[in-house]
């Protein structure tokens, strides 16, 4: 294979060593559960039944050496890119090339509480090949400090290092030219990526989580309007769902955007609290997904499991709002590359459409009666089916990569 | 004599927990840490990664259980309308002033009873230059070693209602009351439900409150804050102090009014978790107390080894928010029962002085340049100081609980 050198692509298969396994086994043995209120329901956050049931379940029932061996099927990578002042980090992803030379590069980047595995449905959708559609080379990378990446080690890597970071992979791998899908994380980075690398590189962009500002009047006067007038009742509806997370569903981001650390300590040493950390978000962010337990604890161990350890994860929180003083997208430009966004009824996020037009150049809008904040776990025909009505023949962003239009 | 249900207290952690704390702490799983975060980030890992070996070897629980119980201290059960009986605990010290001033004392979060310690030989003891007081310090339902509500509503009017029932139940048909942190926002509640008839003064180390004065309300007050903000540095830093606070120090707050049962797993199950997660504010919020990893370890510990479990403890925030969606003063109306407040400058934010005006009849005021949010476990000689020249021959409130002046 591949010589042993800085910057060379190397094979990668999940191998957790069987002293994590036992670890892991030893606590679950001696968890300790809390009381609960009566009749709490999902009030006060996951339900003493749900977590005991699922304890017991990666206690006695969950095979974590046969999901591992599944996920290994997938085409999984490693390499080292340099990022200025932070300088290498060993970056993990997935690298899946369609049957289709002319296929298109795609990056999908995950979230938090994502991972790289959000692609896998995705993957035989995207790569097909077909005359009715477009075809992708799909690079579903892990985000620093997320799955069997590296995490940085100094503060202050935000958007614009995120933005180097994987745009010098998809470089790396010959892609000079491609387009975006994300959610979640994978949004702002999107946004990142259009300001600094937006025409050069990255030549279009699809989000599912179209979190945006209020349009303002000089940079986007018929927005601007429109947003004055009374919204619709669905719009209306929205902007109350989207109240109410911000008061009742943000505790989880308060705490991640100042104080990760602290937090990091529960997250690394107790599976039972990293399990209802991202448990309660699995289930409250999705639209009735019937979550099996085997899908759930295969999630939560790629946290418990990964290189960097669960607590490195959420410090893209403290990083990328500033340590609780700025916002996500600070530092992002309005881009004319095309942007393409699909609207989900249960994300959390729902803004009033003519606000996307502040992110960029709005080619296509999608919106959809069922699925969640994890789209393309939950709904990969349909978010699948939106990407390739961008790209088609005939779409808004047919032919933006040179030489690859998705088709045979 | 009426029946009564009270027992003497002591503290026992059985043996079995003792060894569970142990075996969990040998499978302790760290976190990494960036370089140079300091206390950015959260506690730092070379902080508890110290703590937890020193609780591991070093720190000795039955000497400090040993200790804990010379303090006079007892159960009984406790009636509150719709929660049914609760059995509460509390320290309980008489003076041998017989006519001393019955007193109690209330904590917070992550606050004790043991906050109470240093003040009790200061404030029963006799004197006669100074008031003596008889002091009962609770541990809030659901802290420490009192059972926890088991049903949903659990907020001002209920707390209110257990702490004057305690004070009756002990004979104490007026008395005075001294609170911070919870025991403040407690206090507010208890002495508009029960001031005047059975509080006959109260005293708060955090004079905080979401009042504002506007020009229709409080006009004087109004202008007062204009200057003062305009010419006092000490305001203006006061003010700038708080939003800090709201800015970058909520995470805690938002989650324990939220979602404290997803919170609660992580603190139930993992004592690394639950150090860190209390250790950060016994740092933040006190004025450069030179902690000993004893004096720590012993704080949590009483978390740990708690009644209802370190999970119960943080609910007191969604009960009293309704899950964030209402504010924790709501209910308690400004009373003229005649209030004190100590200032000091370590506490989380300071508003204007003027504005104390607005949480009660304010008859006595103090202003220390030492001291932080647990000013009676800092400070001592100067709260008990305040609380003496409050109640003193000569002080505003001498007097207040007719027969009971703190002289014999």
């Amino acid at each position: 294979m591949a010589a042993d050198k800085a910057g060379a692509e190397q094979p990668f298969t999940i191998s957790i060593p069987q002293a994590e396994l036992d670890l892991l086994r030893q606590k679950l043995v001696l968890i300790r559960f809390p009381d609960e209120i009566e009749g709490a329901g999902w009030d006060y956050g996951v339900p003493l039944e749900d977590t005991r049931r699922l304890i017991a379940h990666w206690k006695d029932a969950f095979d974590w050496r046969a999901a591992e061996a599944d996920i290994n099927l997938l085409p999984m990578f490693t390499r080292d890119i340099a990022i200025e002042g932070f300088g290498t980090l060993n970056i993990h992803y997935i690298h899946k090339r369609s049957e289709i030379a002319k296929a298109i590069p795609l990056l999908f980047v995950h979230g938090w509480p994502g991972h790289f595995l959000e692609v896998r449905k995705l993957l035989p959708l995207l790569t097909a090949g077909s005359p009715d559609h477009p075809s992708f080379h799909v690079v579903a990378v892990s985000l620093p400090g997320f799955g069997f990446s590296e995490t940085p080690k100094k503060p202050g890597f935000a958007g614009r290092q995120y933005a180097e970071l994987v745009n010098k992979l998809m470089l790396s791998l010959g892609y000079d030219e491609y387009v975006y899908q994300g959610g979640d994380w994978g949004h702002a980075v999107g946004a990142h990526l259009a300001t600094h690398f937006g025409h050069r590189n990255l030549k279009a962009w699809h989000s599912n989580m179209p979190l945006s500002d209020k349009p303002k009047l000089f940079s986007h006067p018929i927005a601007f309007i429109r947003n004055l007038f009374p919204h619709d009742k669905t719009t209306r509806e929205g902007l109350q769902v989207t109240a109410e997370f911000l008061s009742k569903g943000c505790g989880y981001m308060t705490e991640q955007k100042t104080k990760p650390q602290t937090l990091g300590y529960s997250l690394a040493d107790s599976p039972v609290g990293l399990l209802a950390w991202i448990y309660e978000k699995l289930v409250t962010w999705t639209d009735s997904y019937p979550w099996t337990d085997d899908e759930v604890l295969e999630w939560v161990s790629i946290y418990w499991f990964s290189r960097a350890g669960p607590a490195a994860s959420i410090r893209i929180y403290y990083e990328m709002m500033g340590g609780g003083s700025k916002d996500r997208l600070s530092g992002t430009k309005w881009t004319s590359i095309p942007l393409g966004l699909s609207y989900f009824p249960r994300e959390h996020w729902r803004l009033p459409k003519s606000w996307g037009a502040t992110l960029g150049k709005v080619v296509m809008r999608s919106q959809h009666d069922k699925g969640g904040h994890f789209a393309a776990f939950e709904q990969p025909e349909a978010l699948a089916d939106d990407v390739r009505k961008m790209f088609a023949k005939g779409g808004p962003a047919y032919g933006v990569v040179a030489g690859k239009d998705g088709y045979a | 004599m009426a029946e009564t249900t009270e027992k003497p207290f002591t503290l026992s952690v059985p043996d079995a927990d003792i060894e569970l704390l142990h075996k969990k702490l040998e499978l302790a799983r760290f976190p990494d840490e960036l370089e140079g975060a300091g206390w950015d980030y959260g506690a730092p890992l070379a902080d508890i990664k110290r703590l937890v070996a020193h609780w591991k070897q070093g720190f000795d629980w039955r000497k400090a259980e040993a200790e804990i119980n010379k303090l006079p201290m007892f159960t009984r059960d406790i009636e509150v309308e719709g929660h049914g009986k609760l059995n509460i605990h509390y320290v309980h010290q008489k003076s041998e002033v017989k006519d001393a001033i019955p007193l109690l004392f209330v904590h917070g979060w992550p606050g004790d009873f043991l906050e109470v310690r240093k003040l009790l030989p200061l404030l029963t003891a006799k004197s006669s230059d100074n008031p003596s007081f008889h002091v009962v310090a609770i541990s809030l339902p659901g802290f420490g070693f009192s059972e926890a509500p088991k049903k949903p509503g659990f907020a001002g009017r209920q707390y209110a209602e257990v702490l004057n029932n305690l004070m009756l139940s002990l004979g104490y048909n007026e008395y005075v009351y001294q609170g911070g942190d919870w025991g403040h926002i407690v206090g507010m509640h208890t002495v508009h439900h029960f001031g005047h008839k059975h509080i006959k003064a109260w005293h708060s180390n955090m004079p905080l409150s979401s009042r504002r004065p506007t020009l229709l309300t409080h006009p004087l007050i109004l202008i007062n804050t204009v200057f003062a903000t305009t010419f006092d540095k000490s305001a203006r830093e006061g003010i700038a102090k708080t939003l800090k606070f709201v800015q970058k120090g909520r995470g805690y707050f938002m989650e324990q009014a939220t979602k404290p049962q997803t919170l609660g797993y992580s603190l139930e199950d993992s004592p690394v978790g639950l150090l860190a997660w209390i250790y950060e504010k016994l740092v933040g919020w006190t004025d450069s107390y030179p902690w000993t990893d004893d004096e720590v370890l012993e704080w949590i510990s009483i978390y740990w080894f708690s009644r209802s479990g370190p999970a119960a403890a943080g609910r007191i925030y969604y009960e009293m928010t309704r899950g964030n969606s209402s504010e924790i003063f709501a209910g308690a109306q400004w009373s003229s029962v005649p209030l004190g407040v100590s200032y000091f400058p370590g506490e989380l934010g300071r508003m204007p002085k003027s504005w104390s005006h607005l949480l009660g009849k304010l008859v006595f005021e103090s202003e220390h340049d030492k001291g932080g949010h647990f000013a009676a476990f800092e400070q001592p000689e100067k709260l008990a100081g305040d609380l003496r020249k409050m109640y003193g021959k000569g002080g505003p409130a001498h007097g207040v609980v007719p027969g009971k002046n703190g002289y014999d």
